[in-house]
This record gives C-alpha cells, sequence and structure tokens, in this order.
C-alpha cells in the first residue's frame, strides 16, 4: 500500500471513525483503525463489534493495500503534524506503516488486514432517506432519554417505528421517555420495528450533523444490523455507519404516556433552563431533587417556582412567570433530568402537563406535535 | 483533614451480654455467668461475666470446655434482640455528647471529643460522665480510654478494665505504651509476636527503639506501622458511617438440616432480614451470595447477579432459591445457611419509575411491613409459611 493524502482530510476521517475504536476491547486489532485502498479512495474503518464507522476520503493511490494502525497514536501522530501532503507507504516485510509529513517521519508498527473484522458496506435497494437536521434533532431528543448502563440491555437502544410515512424513535431509561416522529419523504413498503443502540444513533447524528446531506439508511434482509450512508462532502467520499440491532421486545410504552393533565404549564424554554441549572447547584447535593410550584394566576401571569435545599448545602429558589392552565399543585424532579431535556428543546417555550405528585410530568415543546418527553417524579414525602 | 491535639474517648462494655443478662435478672448478678450456645449443641461462649472469667472462662471458647473449667456457671442461650436494643440506648447517649461516633461493634464505640471542652469540659470529664450515666441510667459497667487517637484510646480502655477509666495525657503516649508487652499493640499476633521475642523484644518501648530500616527489612510494610504505632501515633480518622460492603444473614442450626423445604423456609428468613437491613441502610445490592456449610464443615459459597440492583425480599429470596436448588443434593445435610447482598449501590431517592409496577407494588409491600415490625416489633407479622421456624440464638 503506497498513497499520499492531505493532513486535514486525515484528521477529520480518524476523528470520524476514531469514536468507534474500543480500547477496551481484549482483541488488540480492535485497537486499530483500518487504512485500506477502494476506488481510488482510502478506507478508514473501526469497529467495537457492535458499531461500525467507516469513511472513505481523496487520496492520491500509488499501490493497492491494507493494514491496521493502532488509533491512538495514529490519531495523535497525525494531529500533530502541519497542514500538508502526508505519503503513507506499508512495509509489509517489517509489517510497519511509514509515514512522511513535511520534515516529520515516521513508522507505526501495524496488525495485518487479515484480523480485521469484516465490516459491510454499500446501500441495499430498499433505502430509506431521511433529512439530516431533522434525524440530528430526532436522535439528539430521544437518545437522551436511553439507559447508559448495561443493566437492561434493550434500553440502551432506541425503538425506530416504521408505519408508512412516519418514522417514530423512542428511548427510555426507566424513569424519562422521549418519543420524536419525522415524516418520510416516501412511505414504507411495510411496517418495521427496530432497536437501535443509542451509541451507534448519537455518531450518526454527530456526522449528520456536520455533512448535511441527506442520510439514507438500510436494515439489510435477514442481518441483524442497520445501515447509514451519508453522501459527505467535505472529504470527498461518504461514511457509514454500521450497527448491530438490540434483540428483544421494547417496553410498551404508548401506554406510558399520559392523556390528560390537572394542570398545564407553559413557560420560556430558556428561563425555565436558567431556574433548573441554578437549582441543580443546591440540589446536586441533595439526591438531584428539584421541587416545582405551579401558581396560577388570578387575570394575571402566574408562576412557576423552582426550589432545592440541600442540608449541608443551603438552598435556592427561584420564579418564573407562566401560564398556568388547571390547579395549583407541586412536584419534584431530578434536576439534571430537567435540564437534559430542556438543553434538547428549540422551541421559544415549552408546556408542562401534570397530574399529581407521583404520577408521570409531560414535557411538550410549544408548536411542536411531533416531541414528547415524560419523566417521572421524585416522591416528595412531608 | 487529621489536626493535633485529638481528643478520643474508646468506651467499651464490659462481659456486655453478661452484664445485660444480670441487669435481667438481678438474682444472679455476681455468679459465673456464660452466654452462648448450649454445649451439646457445638455452641461457644459469646460472653462471660468476670466471675466466670475468674475460673479461666473466655469468649469464643467451645461451651462444653467453659463448662468444664467453671461447671457452676449459668448458662444462658441469650437474646441479640434485646442486646442490640440496649446497645441502641447506649449510642443514643453517647450521640448527646457528639455526633462523631464510630461504633466499632455491639460494645464498643470511639467518640471524638475534640473541640468539646467548652461545652462539656475536658475530655476526661467527659469521660467520666458517660461511665457514671451508662452505669446509673442503663446500668451497665464499662470501661473507657481517653487518648489522642483511636490506637491509643482503645489500648486505654483495654488497660483500664473492669470498669476502669484510663487517660493518656498529650505528649505521654510513648511513655504509656513502653511497658506493655508488645502482644498488647494492635497488628501484632501470635506470629509477629514470637518473630519480635526472635529479636529480644519483648516490651512496645523496646520495639520503638528497634530501629526502623530493621524493622522494614523484618516485616516489609507492616514494620513501619509497627513502628509508629510503637511510638502511639495513628493518624486514623473515625468512621462515624461506615457504609457496608455487603449485607447479609447466615444462622448455625442446632441440628443439620437435611430437607431442601426446611432450607428454604430459613433462607426465606434470612432474605426477609437481609432486605430489612438493606431497605434500612436505603442500599439496593445486585449480586446475592448462598452460604451452605455441611455437616462435615465444608463450605460452599455461590453468587448470582441481578440485572439490575434490588432491595426487595421476594427478589433477593427468589434468586437465592434459585442458587439453592442448584447445589441441593439429596441426603444433605447443613449446619449453616447465609445469604448476603453485595454490590450495592444507595438508593435513588423515591425516584419513581416508568416500569416496573410489579415491583413497586412490592417494594410499598415490603416498606409497610419494615413500619410494622417498627413499631410493633420483629413478631408482630410473619409469613404463615414461616410461622414456627424460627429458632432462639
Amino acid at each position: 500500500m503506497k498513497l499520499s493524502c492531505l493532513q486535514e482530510n486525515l484528521s477529520r476521517g480518524l476523528a470520524i471513525v476514531g469514536r468507534a475504536v474500543s480500547l477496551r476491547s481484549v482483541l488488540p486489532v480492535l485497537h486499530n483503525i483500518l487504512l485500506a485502498t477502494d476506488q481510488s479512495q482510502l478506507k478508514l474503518s473501526a469497529t467495537d463489534l457492535s458499531t461500525c464507522i467507516t469513511c472513505w476520503l481523496g487520496a492520491k493511490i500509488k499501490e493497492e493495500g491494507a493494514t491496521t494502525v493502532p488509533a491512538r497514536l495514529l490519531v495523535d501522530f497525525v494531529n500533530s503534524l502541519p497542514p500538508e501532503q502526508i505519503d503513507l507507504e506499508l512495509v509489509t516485510r517489517t509489517q510497519t506503516l511509514h509515514l512522511k509529513c513535511a520534515r516529520t517521519e515516521a513508522n507505526i508498527k501495524v496488525i495485518d488486514a487479515q484480523e480485521f473484522p469484516l465490516i459491510p458496506t454499500g446501500i441495499e435497494d430498499r433505502k430509506i432517506t431521511l433529512q439530516p437536521d431533522a434525524l440530528r434533532q430526532m436522535i439528539e431528543q430521544v437518545t437522551l432519554a436511553a439507559a447508559t448502563d448495561e443493566s437492561r440491555p434493550i434500553l440502551t437502544g432506541a425503538l425506530a417505528d416504521f408505519q408508512e410515512e412516519k418514522l417514530t424513535l423512542a428511548a427510555a431509561d426507566g424513569f424519562r421517555l422521549s418519543v420524536r416522529s419525522a415524516p418520510l419523504s416516501e412511505p414504507v413498503p411495510e411496517p418495521m420495528k427496530v432497536i437501535i443502540p443509542a451509541r451507534a444513533l448519537q455518531e450518526v447524528g454527530r456526522v449528520a450533523a456536520e455533512e448535511g446531506e441527506p442520510v439514507e439508511m438500510t436494515i439489510p434482509s435477514a442481518r441483524n444490523q442497520v445501515l447509514f450512508h451519508l453522501a459527505g462532502g467535505a472529504l470527498g467520499g461518504p461514511i457509514e455507519v454500521v450497527s448491530q440491532l438490540i434483540e428483544g421486545n421494547f417496553p410498551d410504552y404508548k401506554q406510558i404516556i399520559p392523556t390528560s393533565y390537572n394542570t398545564r404549564t407553559v413557560v420560556d424554554s430558556k428561563e425555565f433552563l436558567r431556574a433548573a441549572k441554578i437549582a441543580l447547584l443546591f440540589a446536586r447535593d441533595a439526591a438531584n431533587i428539584v421541587r416545582l410550584q405551579m401558581t396560577p394566576g388570578e387575570g394575571e401571569p402566574g408562576s412557576l417556582t423552582l426550589a432545592a435545599t440541600a442540608a449541608e448545602v443551603g438552598d435556592n429558589v427561584g420564579q418564573i412567570d407562566a401560564t398556568i392552565e388547571g390547579q395549583a399543585m407541586e412536584i419534584a424532579f431530578n434536576g439534571r433530568y430537567l435540564i437534559d431535556i430542556l438543553n434538547a428543546i428549540d422551541s421559544a417555550q415549552v408546556a408542562l402537563e401534570t397530574s399529581t405528585p407521583s404520577s408521570p410530568g409531560v414535557f411538550r415543546p410549544v408548536g411542536d406535535e411531533d416531541f414528547v418527553h415524560v419523566i417521572m417524579p421524585m416522591h416528595i414525602s412531608r | 483533614m487529621v489536626y493535633k491535639g485529638r481528643r478520643l474517648i474508646h468506651i467499651d462494655l464490659d462481659a456486655f451480654f453478661a452484664s445485660v443478662e444480670e441487669l435481667l435478672n438481678p438474682g444472679i448478678a455476681g455468679q459465673p455467668i456464660i452466654v452462648g450456645g448450649g454445649p451439646g449443641r457445638r455452641g461457644v461462649v459469646a460472653s462471660a461475666s468476670y466471675a466466670a472469667r475468674a475460673y479461666g472462662v473466655r469468649s469464643a471458647m467451645p461451651t462444653a470446655q467453659a463448662l468444664r473449667l467453671c461447671p457452676q456457671a449459668i448458662l444462658i442461650p441469650g437474646d441479640l434482640e434485646i442486646y442490640s436494643e440496649i446497645s441502641d440506648q447506649v449510642m443514643a447517649l453517647l450521640k448527646e455528647y457528639t455526633p462523631l461516633i464510630e461504633k466499632v461493634s455491639i460494645d464498643e464505640a470511639l467518640l471524638d471529643v475534640t473541640g468539646c471542652e467548652r461545652l462539656w469540659g475536658p475530655a476526661e470529664e467527659i469521660a467520666r460522665t458517660i461511665q457514671r450515666r451508662v452505669k446509673e441510667e442503663l446500668g451497665l459497667p464499662s470501661s473507657l480510654g481517653v487518648a489522642a487517637n483511636k490506637l491509643l484510646a482503645k489500648m486505654a480502655s483495654e488497660e483500664g478494665k473492669p470498669g476502669g477509666l484510663l487517660v493518656v495525657p498529650p505528649g505521654q503516649e510513648a511513655a504509656f505504651l513502653a511497658p506493655l508487652p508488645v502482644e498488647r499493640l494492635w497488628g501484632v499476633g501470635p506470629a509477629t509476636a514470637q518473630r519480635l521475642h526472635a529479636l529480644g523484644v519483648e516490651a512496645i518501648g523496646e520495639l520503638a527503639h528497634l530501629p526502623l530500616d530493621l524493622l522494614e527489612k523484618e516485616f516489609g510494610a507492616l514494620g513501619g506501622v509497627l513502628y509508629q504505632r510503637a511510638w502511639g501515633r495513628d493518624d486514623s480518622l473515625l468512621t462515624p458511617h461506615r457504609e457496608p460492603k455487603s449485607i447479609g444473614h447466615e444462622h448455625t442450626f442446632s441440628r443439620d438440616l437435611t430437607t431442601l423445604r426446611e432450607v428454604q423456609r430459613h433462607l426465606l428468613d434470612l432474605c426477609e432480614r437481609a432486605g430489612r437491613r438493606l431497605r434500612g441502610h436505603r442500599m439496593r445490592g445486585r449480586t446475592i451470595t448462598v452460604k451452605l456449610r455441611h455437616s462435615d464443615f465444608t463450605t460452599l459459597t455461590r453468587s448470582a447477579t441481578l440485572p439490575h440492583p434490588t432491595d426487595l425480599d421476594q427478589v433477593i429470596y427468589d434468586q437465592a432459591v434459585h442458587i439453592l436448588r442448584r447445589e441441593w443434593r439429596p441426603g444433605m445435610r447443613l449446619r449453616l445457611v447465609g445469604v448476603s447482598i453485595s454490590n450495592l449501590t444507595p438508593r435513588l431517592p423515591s425516584q419513581l419509575p416508568l416500569f416496573d409496577q410489579r415491583e413497586a407494588k412490592l417494594s410499598r409491600l415490603n416498606r409497610a411491613v419494615d413500619e410494622i415490625r417498627e413499631r410493633y416489633g420483629d413478631g408482630a407479622l410473619q409469613r404463615a409459611s414461616l410461622q414456627g421456624a424460627k429458632e432462639s440464638l
């Protein structure tokens, strides 16, 4: 293998695929990034066997070939180089990759490409096209509710439910739930439900945000995988994210979303976020408990009060204007969950629908019917 | 933070279980009393009154041997529940003086009274008041030690036993230790003591004057620790509240259990006790361990890890029974059964779950039962399947 490419491109490509490298793996080859020539481009791949990211970038290929290079060293080395041309040459006899850029040279020990897992690439006919901005927002708003601990693997994924002209994405970690739907440009031939690891989706969202190109998605028949394909612009070649699907039954989340409420509180999203952040400064020393008090106004605007008390630190009370429909009430939430959802809402106002202090609170961005977020309250005694 | 001029009090209740029995039954006061398991039931001495100790009876000695030394001793099976209740009363009294209390065991505690002088007077005076109040209000004799650190306070109360109050004045630490035999020093067991004797060291003062490098050569890291201790130096802080690493219960039966049914019944009781303590600590655990000791003393422990942490009796029991059934063989004879929960995490205070309605129900049930038992005693409510299953200590 012998080729030349630009330092900026290689650095960018390594940053994209590098996120899939699993440094904790017991397989040494998974600590590496695959470099391979592919149709007059340089292909980079990395995987933790669950998620795999591949990208192609423009390069001048002088000799075909492939190898795998330790990710950490390669990334750090390439990032330290000046923005000039890099020459790469694999010395097969010594299993060493020779790199040269301006007046810097290096030799890095490699592992044979044969040892790297086979990575599926390419899009099938039965593809679904998604708009990058809508997809990025959807992924961001939904995956924040996915579980990060592995104790219940199903909940580390998001349920993608394709029905005719609509995709609904849902995730829940046992205490909160996020559901967002988006229209599809073409209806799916048949309804389909899959559970995609949230981590893989977050990678897709990150790349989609940067590239701004439509995202194509395939669920290859008879394979328990999903493949996202982004045309990719800046790099000169496409980017693909392949992920194993999670098997099992996702909990029936629809029955959890309350259909009625006693109190509906509409507030400015940014003010709510600011008040929640201040409350958390105190709440973080008291199990993150933030108390919300909704007070309807009589002929004037009502108010939402956020309060937090930490026995050994101090306390805080903040009030914001609110339009309140229904009766006064008090409810407590984990302040971190409040901040997570308020950070992810783009609309100017947010509505919080509540019924009792021990039933779920429903958050809806005002003017956006497609998103709903549910948080279970914290029980407040006395 | 470690600061100079600390004042610590160590309190040890003298022959605690035996003293409580004397309180409950004043007629036997002053006689040799042994609290422990019966001799035919392979019991051991849990506590012996000083009158019994005069005959050579010691804690942890097989009861049969103790009775040979002191045949006239009054043997009492004992009641841990009463002892813990009285122990709680003692701890509550201590808490009136400082919140910085480390409960070392059921009959021992350390108090940090540094800075309490303006409130209660010097440490020695606090110790004297505590000793008097424990005797007058609770009827229990105790020994106390007052010193600048945990090591010395504990050793001082030991030297004052029984009924003593020994103060190690600041600056006198090494002098206090010097004449004591090295065996008394924390961390010096029989093996270490023997090696020290081989070096010609009998008293702690002699140990303190050995060159440090010789000690380190001889004992490794322990050498340095011994050297510091011999000079009465100990910077360790009180741990007022220790987060348990595991919570469990085990029980040795007076006769071997031979049927799966019996073992399951006892396992249920143990799981309920463990679950209740877990909830009391506001903890949840993921790993359930079952311990089975056969009549020939071979012991087997087997664990299983749950997908997510629990504090529910039923969930703990289901897992424990699963382990038991896997290990059970017909013809087994078990003398001890135990269950413990580890891999503990604090319970998210009252964060309500989205799913798991069954668990939410079980959780409410457990809490209701806990509350009833808290108010009306452990016997107030019992599973029908556990009727008559309990054995006395």
